[in-house]
């Protein structure tokens, strides 16, 4: 009983020894304990001040041919697309405005159909053509929705002004009743009323906030545990491990626990600064709050240690965490929401901690509740999987080199 | 003269053992056949020129890297297999400098001192004995990067020596450094060896075998000799070495036939050296048959042909054997 306690004791002395050793050693890069806590307010900081959310308007050429019947004036079209088209000319040259398409001088270009309203009257419908040259799948997603808007506004111009010239079509519809109804009504007969019901306004800083957080949280501690270990393992530092009587479990635990508390101490200080400073609202709990950090921490760590125990240089340690970073980026929901994705590509996403992270941060701190608990279990999941294997290699690269 | 390479320095039982092993490295022999003992409270000293093996065969016997063939005990255990107990019992000391830059050297010795499970409390004497003992306490709170290479290397046998060791492996730890700091380093080695700890230690630097209690040489992966350094010394000169200086020019001839001379070499006109079977009885009888032959002898000492000289002798005589061994490997299928 005696020697088992004395056992424990030594146990945590030697844990203990790594978790200072690493704390310590961080320490005494003041530069690198600064960027990590002072890096991800700054770029946040610099997010929410140069980030407006403002998408410029697609710069628009009209060509309407010469008995379309419509203005030739740019600011009559200005309403028909509100804040997505900003209509630079209006010509019948259709040939010059496709080539200043092709040459990017404008973003989009629509062509009015010829003689629009009498293809109504005679019963037949008319195609409007909508041309963009984009390959950003945003601005290609954006120019879709403002053709969508664009076409639906000038169908409604086409049949007010049909309507309005004493066409009979709604007439026969609706009956005599019609010459009491305004044109407008007919053309437009429902509106919408819209209203958003989440608990915060959506805003740009408080949506990417938590999200860049999340993002820090997961980088930093993937990025320090495989420098750490690969440096262990050049430097020579891992025979002297061999030698003494220290266990791989010893050693994973007490860099695990520094990197929980450095982890958490970053993220208390960037928390305060999110929250503080740039306003981003906490309105979920504190101890739910620090609970995600930890477990994405402890996730995130599983990450760095696989890629110390693969890597066989600081280098390619540095090259792997910072394709862990890319792949977070594009496929966490950073940038796209996962559901864009392919099935089999989302299995991936979710296999990032970033991912969960995201998601429930986000949920958390815009909703004050996280929705998606399931997220939670996914991240101890793969902590616990990422802890299981990094401890199996540890076990084989501590154990006598062969 | 030929040596018998499983000879032991000494009769004790011998804390660390090794026996016929080898290793290869993509299958190139590094260590070949190795084996020898070291007795308790003795400092065997591994030496060789760089790439030799020698760092091959301390890691083999700390269990940092296997072996191909051949046993190994340290304190009764397997390397391989060591158990906690026996781990705490040992130390380490890597040839390179593995330590952390961003540490004081306090917090490094006190790092590997925590390795070994010793307690904060505990720790504090400890790491200040180990650091007085490399004479670097008035430097524990300087970083390791701030350190000169030969306080690098201290700090490094301050960490081995924290929790004290029974068995210390020390690999090269003179490399690189001044002669000065060499000859305190080695001070050091024999202080801890007179505490009655078991030593390890490798070097390239031929002479410093002359501070070890065995010594074995090593060329090329294989075992060229082992014994006390003295012994040695014997062994390659084929007996005691005494420095003739007389007052005019000397034949060799005139001494052959003395009794108790084994050879005569002459180094100038008016300079032999005389191997003996013991300096001390046959000296008076070369200055009296010089004299009977008509030379005044100005001089004679005793010479102690350095470790180079036997390095060189050793290294030459296993060559010799190799090539008697290759000439009858050749001879023999016909004849």
């Amino acid at each position: 009983m005696g020697s088992a306690v004395t056992g424990i004791g030594h146990s945590i002395v030697r844990m203990a020894s790594f978790t200072g050793k690493e704390l310590r050693e961080l320490i005494r890069r003041p530069g690198v304990v600064l960027s990590l806590i002072l890096g991800p307010f700054l770029v946040m900081f610099l997010f929410g001040l140069g980030y407006s959310g403002y998408r410029a308007p697609f710069a628009t050429e009209i060509v309407v041919p010469a008995d379309a019947g419509f203005s030739r004036t740019p600011e009559d079209y200005a309403e028909l697309a509100p804040g997505r088209l900003d209509v630079r000319n209006v010509s019948e040259d259709l040939a010059g405005a496709e080539q200043r398409l092709r040459d990017n001088e404008i973003d989009l270009l629509v062509v009015v159909p010829a003689n629009a309203a009498g293809e109504l009257r005679e019963g037949r419908q008319t195609t409007i053509r909508v041309e963009w040259n984009q390959v950003d799948p945003v601005y290609d997603q954006l120019a879709t929705l403002a053709t969508s808007i664009l076409v639906s506004s000038l169908n409604a111009e086409i049949i007010e002004r049909a309507t309005a010239a004493g066409l009979s079509i709604a007439e026969s519809e609706l009956g005599p009743a019609v010459e009491n109804i305004p044109p407008e009504v007919i053309a437009r007969p429902t509106t919408a009323e819209t209203a958003n019901v989440a608990p915060t306004a959506p805003d740009v800083l408080n949506f990417f906030g938590p999200a860049v957080f999340a993002l820090v949280i997961q980088h930093l501690a993937v990025t320090l545990t495989a420098l750490s270990m690969v440096r262990e393992r050049i430097s020579g530092q891992m025979d002297r491990f061999r030698v003494a009587p220290v266990s791989s479990m010893e050693l994973l635990v007490g860099k695990y626990v520094a990197y929980a508390v450095l982890s958490l101490a970053v993220s208390a200080i960037v928390g305060v600064l999110l929250v503080g400073v740039l306003g981003v609202p906490l309105l979920g709990s504190i101890p739910v709050f620090v609970g995600i950090v930890m477990l994405l921490t402890f996730a995130s760590l599983g990450f760095g240690l696989l890629i110390s125990l693969v890597a066989d240089s600081e280098r390619q340690a540095v090259q792997l965490s910072m394709l862990m970073l890319l792949a977070s980026v594009f496929f966490s929901g950073f940038v796209l929401p996962v559901t864009d994705f392919a099935e089999w590509m989302q299995y991936i996403a979710y296999a990032l901690p970033v991912t969960h992270g995201i998601a429930t941060l986000q949920q958390l701190m815009l909703r004050g509740v996280v929705m998606d608990t399931w997220m939670l279990g996914v991240l101890l999941g793969i902590g616990v999987v990422l802890y299981a294997i990094s401890l199996l290699r540890l076990r084989r690269v501590i154990r006598t080199a062969d | 003269m030929h040596f018998d390479p499983r000879m032991s320095a000494t009769s004790t039982e011998p804390i660390i053992s090794a026996r016929d092993v080898s290793r290869a490295f993509d299958g190139r022999l590094v260590v070949d056949g190795l084996s020898f003992d070291v007795a308790p409270g003795t400092i065997l000293g591994v030496v060789g020129p760089s790439g030799s093996g020698k760092t091959t065969t301390v890691r083999m016997l700390t269990g940092t890297l296997g072996r191909n063939q051949g046993e190994i005990r340290v304190l009764g255990e397997d390397p391989r297999r060591f158990s906690r107990r026996t781990r705490g019992r040992i130390a380490y000391m890597p040839q390179l400098f593995s330590l952390y830059e961003d540490l004081s050297a306090q917090e490094n010795v006190g790092f590997v001192a925590a390795l070994y499970g010793i307690g904060p409390f505990k720790r504090r004497p400890l790491i200040r004995r180990a650091l007085e003992v490399v004479e670097l306490h008035d430097a524990r709170h300087r970083l390791a990067r701030d350190l000169s290479g030969g306080m690098q290397r201290r700090l490094e046998l301050a960490c081995a020596l924290v929790h004290s060791p029974d068995v210390l492996f020390v690999d090269e730890p003179t490399a690189g450094i001044d002669p000065v700091l060499r000859k305190a380093i080695w001070d050091e080695l024999r202080v801890l060896r007179d505490e009655g700890r078991t030593l390890l230690v490798t070097t390239q630097y031929v002479a410093e075998a002359e501070y070890c209690d065995s010594v074995a040489m090593i060329v090329d992966g294989k075992l060229v000799a082992l014994d006390t350094p003295e012994r040695l010394r014997k062994a390659v000169f084929g007996g005691e070495v005494i420095e003739v200086n007389a007052q005019r020019a000397v034949d060799p001839e005139m001494l052959t036939n003395v009794p108790g001379v084994l050879n005569v070499r002459q180094t100038a006109p008016r300079q032999l050296m005389v191997t003996t079977a013991d300096a001390g009885t046959v000296g008076p009888v070369i200055i009296e048959a010089l004299r009977r032959a008509g030379v005044a002898v100005a001089g004679l000492e005793e010479h102690q042909p350095t470790f180079d000289e036997v390095f060189t002798g050793l290294v030459e005589q296993q060559r010799g054997l190799r090539d008697a061994d290759d000439a009858a490997t050749e001879v023999t299928p016909n004849g």
